[in-house]
């Protein structure tokens, strides 16, 4: 589903040089689970923003669904995140000014789709997170463990093949945070979802069916 | 997605409430900023409607000892018959103080059908007036010599009067009554409309009255048209013959030209000024609309970032925030245009709907460029963001 090929991502600023990844390679079937573990700064992020095509490695390939990637031109790229990935971040990024549903319903609005298609599908996606009864509220009116699951709901409105979560429990308590693993486990169950997630918990790890670990931007596992 | 931005402003309607009313504003000055450059415009292309070049005016006073209306009638008529008679002069007569470009006004009314005409300006004349200006007839004759001893009041009126009391139709032959509603005044011409007020100002109601005899008290002006080659040797020569005719008065030699572009310069000045203050507002807005979006962005990188990576192209986020730009605006001309309409509807200054309309336009396109520049710059910025960089901020 994901293939990386000795991926190399270097970060220059004005005085400094970062190796922020070292020839990674990484191949992730479809309806695997897999999450990649590490400490502070060594790269994780990195690798999700690269398999997400929302930064290009400096050197190395990446293909997704057997389709390279790297000869895409910006609005290329927008469509096949639009259509094949979903996003999911620690600081949940939604919009403050609008409605959970309307938040929702956001990568739909940059298809082909009704208002009414969109209504209907959020609404679902809502449902699988339990939120039916949230959709007129504004973030701000959720808790954080609620305003992860919007995020959920909004990374699989659009049917995504694969979701890249970074580190999506890590603002929140063990409780919440099981819940939200919860769902995860069930999308990927449930739809054959690949989903690659970054974490700091080995018990969220532990869950999935694979571990990466990474280390000063290499893999060591 | 035009929804979704709608209820994307609609819900930071109180964040936006200060940039709506600002384009607002600029909105209703630009609106009468246009309305008066249009209507000075369209003054400005109808024709003048005399021939002023070589028409001077004496002002005098009358300082003459006798009180007896028989010897000054039979002064001031041998005094324009001089004049007249001078080989530089074509024609010359006597007219109330408001001569063209002056600031002078004298205002009447009449009733038309029982209905009151206000602001009519009121001119008093003589025979020679209507040829010493070179003004035409449009229809019916100017006064002579019979209309001093006929028993009927009579009057010539403007164009612009006539229209206003009698339609598209003749009006020689009809009649008018007086502001009072007690006599009958007969119209007898039709004299064509005269931008007295220069090139700028619209022209008014007029009504030209040919004064009787006892106005020789009180008259001040004499129109002379003269000869192309009259100079200022013959300027003085008739300042001179003035000066000795008229002891103790204070005679002035004027030329409609110089009092034209004179008169032009005052009545353009408020539109200068208007013009200054809608600069500085215009700035203003400009300004505010390009920090508010540039704020917005930097506010926003964090929405922007998600927006790349649900699947926005860098295009489309910058479009977005141009659109956004726009449909704000787009809010504060709706409520600007409902306002600038009641200007027309209510007639308020008098002016045409056309004026009015075409002004609207006008500052509708303004404002729409200026929110337009404004926002393209900022929203390239926005494209530009890098969405992994926006993504792990916070
Ligand atoms: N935009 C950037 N410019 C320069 N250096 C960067 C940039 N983004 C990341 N880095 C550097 O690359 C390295 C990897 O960063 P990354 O964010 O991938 O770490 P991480 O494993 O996600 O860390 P954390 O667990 O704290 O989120 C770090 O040393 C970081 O300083
Ligand atoms: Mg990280």
């Amino acid at each position: 589903m994901i293939s990386l090929q000795n991926i190399e991502k270097v970060y220059r600023t004005t005085n400094i040089e970062t190796l922020a990844l070292n020839n990674i390679s990484l191949d992730i079937a479809k309806g695997e689970f897999l999450s990649v573990m590490g400490p502070s700064g060594c790269g994780k992020s990195t690798l999700l923003n690269i398999m997400g095509l929302l930064d290009a490695p400096s050197r190395g390939q990446i293909k997704i669904s057997d389709q390279t990637t790297d000869n895409l031109n910006d609005k290329q790229l927008a469509k096949f995140r639009n259509q094949k990935l979903g996003f999911i971040f620690q600081s949940y990024h939604l919009i403050n000014d609008l409605q959970v549903l309307d938040n929702v319903e956001l990568p739909l609005l940059y298809r082909d789709t009704t208002a009414k298609e969109r209504r209907q599908l959020a609404a679902e996606a809502l449902e699988k997170v339990g939120l039916s009864n949230r959709m007129k509220h504004f973030p701000t009116q959720l808790s954080g463990g609620q305003r992860q699951r919007v995020a959920i709901a909004r990374a699989i409105v659009g049917r995504p093949e694969i979701i890249l979560a970074d580190e999506p429990t890590g603002n929140l308590d063990s409780a919440m945070g099981n819940e939200i693993m919860e769902i995860l486990l069930q999308l990927n169950q449930n739809d054959g979802t690949t989903i690659v997630m970054v974490t700091h918990d080995e018990h969220m790890a532990q869950k999935t069916h694979r571990l990466v670990r990474l280390f000063d931007g290499s893999q060591v596992l | 997605m035009l929804k979704h931005l709608f209820k994307l402003i609609w819900n930071k309607k109180k964040q936006n409430s200060l940039l709506i009313v600002e384009i607002l504003l600029s909105f209703m000055v630009m609106f009468a900023v246009f309305a008066f450059a249009v209507n000075s415009y369209q003054n400005y292309v109808k024709p003048i409607g005399i021939k002023y070049e070589h028409v001077w005016v004496i002002n005098y006073n009358n300082t003459l000892k006798t009180q007896n209306s028989d010897s000054l009638t039979m002064f001031y008529e041998g005094l324009l018959r001089n004049i007249k008679a001078m080989p530089q002069v074509v024609d010359a007569g006597f007219s109330s103080t408001n001569v063209p470009f002056s600031s002078a006004h004298m205002s009447g009314g009449i009733t038309v059908n029982g209905k009151r005409i206000t602001y009519v300006n009121q001119f008093n004349v003589d025979d020679n007036y209507l040829n010493t200006l070179g003004a035409t007839m449009l229809e019916g004759r100017w006064y002579n010599k019979q209309d001093g001893i006929s028993k009927e009041k009579v009057t010539v009126i403007n164009n612009t009067l006539k229209e206003k009391a009698f339609g598209k139709g003749s009006a020689v032959g009809k009649y008018f009554n007086d502001y009072d509603n007690k006599f009958k005044i007969k119209v007898i011409g039709v004299v064509n409309d005269i931008k007295f007020d220069g090139d700028y100002q619209t022209v008014g109601l007029s009504q030209y009255n040919r004064f009787d005899t006892s106005a020789y008290h009180w008259l001040q002006r004499i129109l002379v048209k003269v000869q192309p080659n009259a100079d200022a040797a013959f300027e003085s020569r008739l300042y001179k013959f003035m000066a000795n005719q008229m002891k103790n008065s204070n005679i002035e030699i004027e030329h409609l030209p110089n009092k034209l572009v004179a008169y032009n310069k005052f009545t353009l000045v408020p539109l200068i000024i208007l013009s200054i203050v809608a600069a500085f507002l215009i700035i203003n807005v400009a300004l505010g609309i390009f920090g508010v979006l540039w704020y917005n962005i930097n506010k926003r990188r964090g929405e922007i970032g998600l927006r790349r990576a649900i699947g926005a192209s860098g295009s489309s986020v910058s479009s977005q925030l141009v659109s956004e730009a726009l449909i704000l605006a787009t809010f504060s001309l709706i409520i600007g245009t409902f306002f600038a309409v009641q200007f027309p509807l209510l007639n308020v200054f008098d002016l045409s709907a056309g004026v009015y309309l075409t002004a609207i336009g006008f500052a509708l396109i303004f404002i729409y460029f200026i929110v337009l520049v404004c926002s393209l710059y900022p929203g390239k910025q926005a494209a530009a963001i890098y969405p992994a960089v926006a993504l792990h901020e916070e």
